[in-house]
């Protein structure tokens, strides 16, 4: 029996009184999962939308001339030579 | 790429949830004492012990914090916490669905299961208020792990005094004296269980990940207020720095 026909077979939902108790209690779990999966959205949304800004504010600087006596320190110029690379995720310890 | 990446564990969890919920009504035979009703036993029992599993890891992510002082074994502290609180949200509302539909009363105050299950779970709703109420980030980070590490001690005391307990009103699920469950509901569970403890670590991690890339981005954004000249700054920012948690910003490499 191909895939599709398979809910064909399946046994219906009995909607009766089990029935819809069975069918809330999975709603309110798919529910929740979705208010949570919009919040973590807009907060994705709202960093997305804060690198933008972080990113025009750094081509700003860029496009500015710089102060011609900011000698950098060894520390700088270590660290900016470390930064050459990926910002790393996490580090899932 | 690393196997278990939160990107594999959403599609592992989705897939493990999937059958999971396939054979719970496609599979799974028919409860001969409850019937159609015994189908939300594969969602909320998974999500109970999931919940309270995720509380006692908070409470050793915690130990670990206030041994090594790192603040990332406090974010996932708090994160484990928190979404734990949400599953617990899930386990109280279907658990009432189901005390409804099988006792006819939504709640039952003379049950220990669930009253207990209560009890943890306000617990840790104080969690917030208690961590919030700090400013000092350093203090807010040790108390709040003070308090994961005790109510963490709670959880499984808690557990073995209600399985000590008399009132058996809630069923005991794993009971072996009356025969336990039948293999093929046993197999559902599992399948289900396993997708649920897979959200939970996708949701924990996806969590990390959005506060570590908020956190860094607020550091970025306090470095470029001061300037490229002040002093520190690309130390400051620099990936591997003791103050910054390090976090991939995409497309910005």
């Amino acid at each position: 029996m191909s895939a599709a026909l398979l809910p064909l077979a399946a046994p219906a939902l009995p909607l009766d009184d089990a029935g819809q108790y069975v069918a809330g209690a999975y709603l309110v779990f798919v529910v929740l999962l979705i208010v949570y999966v919009g919040i973590m959205a807009a907060k994705l949304a709202r960093i997305s939308s804060e690198i933008a800004s972080l990113a025009e504010a750094a081509e700003g600087g860029v496009t500015q001339p710089r102060p011609a006596a900011a000698p950098r320190t060894e520390l700088e110029a270590e660290a900016e030579s470390r930064a050459g690379g990926e910002i790393e995720e996490p580090a899932e310890r | 790429m690393k196997l278990l990446s939160l990107r594999n564990l959403i599609f592992l969890a989705a897939a493990l949830l999937g059958v999971g919920y396939g054979l719970v009504f496609f599979y799974a035979p028919l409860d001969a004492d409850q019937g159609f009703i015994q189908k939300i036993f594969y969602l909320h029992v998974p999500l109970a012990i999931v919940a309270l599993i995720g509380f006692v890891v908070a409470a050793v992510h915690a130990i670990r914090h206030l041994r090594s002082n790192d603040p990332i074994h406090d974010l996932r502290a708090y994160t484990s916490i928190h979404t734990s609180v949400i599953f617990g949200v899930a386990v109280l509302i279907t658990g009432a669905i189901w005390a409804k539909a099988s006792w006819g009363r939504w709640w039952v105050w003379d049950e220990p299961t669930l009253v207990s299950f209560l009890i943890v779970f306000l617990l840790y709703a104080t969690y917030y208020p208690l961590r919030y109420a700090i400013e000092d980030r350093d203090r807010q980070a040790r108390y709040a792990s003070v308090f994961a590490i005790t109510a963490g001690a709670f959880v499984p005391l808690n557990f073995i005094a209600v399985r000590l307990a008399e009132q058996l009103i809630h069923p005991r699920t794993f009971a072996t004296a009356n025969g336990g469950l039948p293999a093929e509901m046993m197999l559902t569970f599992l399948v289900c269980f396993a997708g649920m403890a897979a959200l939970w670590v996708a949701l924990v991690r996806f969590e990390i990940t959005a506060k570590s890339v908020s956190g860094q981005l607020g550091r970025l954004r306090r470095a470029l207020d001061a300037g490229p000249s002040a002093p520190g700054t690309a130390a400051r920012i620099a990936p591997g720095s003791p103050n910054l948690p390090a976090a991939r910003l995409p497309d910005q490499a």
